[in-house]
């Protein structure tokens, strides 16, 4: 395995999980599944379509989503809104991520042991 | 002919989904893809560019479904590959050699077969009992996986209980097995060339009125050996020296039988009429080979004895190190 392949296998495991805190967060305000894999893109989560689209029904399926179908506009789309319990969940994560930045952080600024 | 495409795409993904959530991932698939190929239209992409970019990057519609659906891309999960492994071990390495055994045995009793029919049939035995059994363990444990029936039974947490015990010298379970083995195949040996492998018996018949049976009982003590060591859990003195009497009497009786030319058939010409002369150099190999793997077996049983009665600790092979 290259340097790259290597590097590419630590990053794909060290960003599982954070298009759920993300998407979780996003869809505090409503959005349909296109405009939640554009805005994942624009704020730097390398997230797939086919990746997404399985995760927003998965996260319905445990209740942290709800959706609801909007006909008014030419195109029908399934809105997805974070409920309560998705909230607080994200809430949980987004702790968690802070502290392991946090940790990291003091990891890495303590100087090395002889 | 380009709506065509996303047609047979989303009809292709649809496939493999539960049908009750076929009609809502069709709408919302669709919108996606639309809503995909729309911003690439905006970007200046011809319609037909766009639609086959956006489909390329949904990706294989199996896999898509696959994903919708919720179901592993594997047929045994990490979670119950060691069971897996551990029953079709055992199920190739310990049941599949008695069930051959037991199928050559009733070959031969059944009576009027060559040594190449009983090898012949060993070999389909162990084929195609070895497949089913490995196609039923996996089916068995992939039911077990889905349904997730039974699931913790099996998978019970390890403790450090579960670790062997190591006690030096100790036979293991598995050397028991393999102790109580050999005698048995010996038997099994002695008795089947007598009316089995070859027209004439190979070793002489007439032996069967005393010195056989003699040596039979000889390798059925070998076995009981083996089991009094392994309920001792460790080699003793009084072992030690049994084992060494019985050594000396197996010696004895097979280098009388050998040196004095009635161990072997005189009536025995050879093998496919290729003539051997039993009595000559050959009874000369074996009478070596009788003396030097008993002296071995009572130089290595003195040996664990000793090193059992110090307490030494034992190798542990590849590592450099030792466990006390």
């Amino acid at each position: 395995m290259t340097t790259d392949a290597t590097l590419a296998s630590h990053l794909q495991e060290l960003r599982r999980g954070t298009v759920v805190v993300a998407s979780l967060t996003v869809l505090r305000a409503p959005g349909y599944g296109y405009s939640l894999l554009e805005t994942l893109s624009e704020a730097g989560f390398e997230v797939e379509a086919n990746t997404l689209y399985p995760l927003l029904r998965r996260l319905e399926a445990q209740g942290l989503l709800t959706s609801s179908w909007n006909t008014d506009e030419a195109r029908p789309r399934k809105f997805y809104t974070t409920t309560e319990q998705g909230n607080a969940i994200a809430d949980a994560l987004r702790t968690e991520w802070a502290r392991l930045d946090d940790a990291i952080t003091d990891l890495s600024t303590t100087p090395v042991k002889e | 002919m380009t709506t065509n495409l996303v047609d047979r795409y989303v009809f292709t993904a649809l496939r493999r989904v539960p049908e009750q959530q076929r009609s809502d991932i069709d709408r919302e698939l669709r919108a996606s893809i639309e809503d995909a190929v729309e911003a690439r239209l905006e970007a200046g992409e011809s319609r037909e560019a766009a639609i086959e970019r956006t489909l390329l990057e949904l990706g294989d519609p199996d896999r898509l479904a696959d994903s919708y659906a919720g179901r592993p891309n594997y047929l045994i999960g990490p979670e119950l590959y060691p069971v897996w492994r551990r029953l079709t071990l055992m199920l190739l390495t310990t049941v599949l050699p008695i069930v051959v055994i037991v199928v050559a045995v009733v070959q031969i009793l059944s009576g009027d077969v060559t040594v190449g029919d009983v090898i012949g049939s060993a070999i389909g035995t162990i084929i195609n009992v070895g497949a089913q059994m490995v196609f039923w363990s996996t089916l068995g444990i992939w039911i077990i996986e889905r349904t997730g029936a039974g699931k913790d039974d099996l998978n019970r947490p390890w403790t450090p209980k579960d670790l062997p015990k190591y006690e030096r010298g100790a036979p293991s379970r598995i050397q028991l097995a393999a102790n109580l083995v050999w005698p048995a195949t010996l038997v099994l040996l002695l008795v089947l060339q007598q009316f089995a492998f070859t027209e004439v018996p190979l070793l002489d018949p007439a032996n069967w009125s005393f010195w056989w049976p003699v040596l039979i009982v000889l390798v059925v003590l070998k076995g009981l050996l083996a089991y009094w060591v392994y309920r001792a859990g460790t080699w003793t003195r009084p072992i030690a020296v049994v084992n060494a009497v019985h050594g000396l009497a197996v010696a004895a009786v097979l280098l009388y039988l050998l040196g004095s030319d009635n161990f072997f058939n005189p009536a025995f010409t050879g093998f496919n009429d290729v003539p051997v002369d039993l009595t000559g150099w050959i009874s000369v190999a074996t009478m070596i080979c009788v003396a030097l793997s008993i002296a071995y077996d009572i130089g290595d049983v003195t040996r664990k004895t000793v090193q059992a009665g110090k307490g030494l600790p034992a190798k542990i092979p590849g590592s450099g190190n030792t466990y006390a």
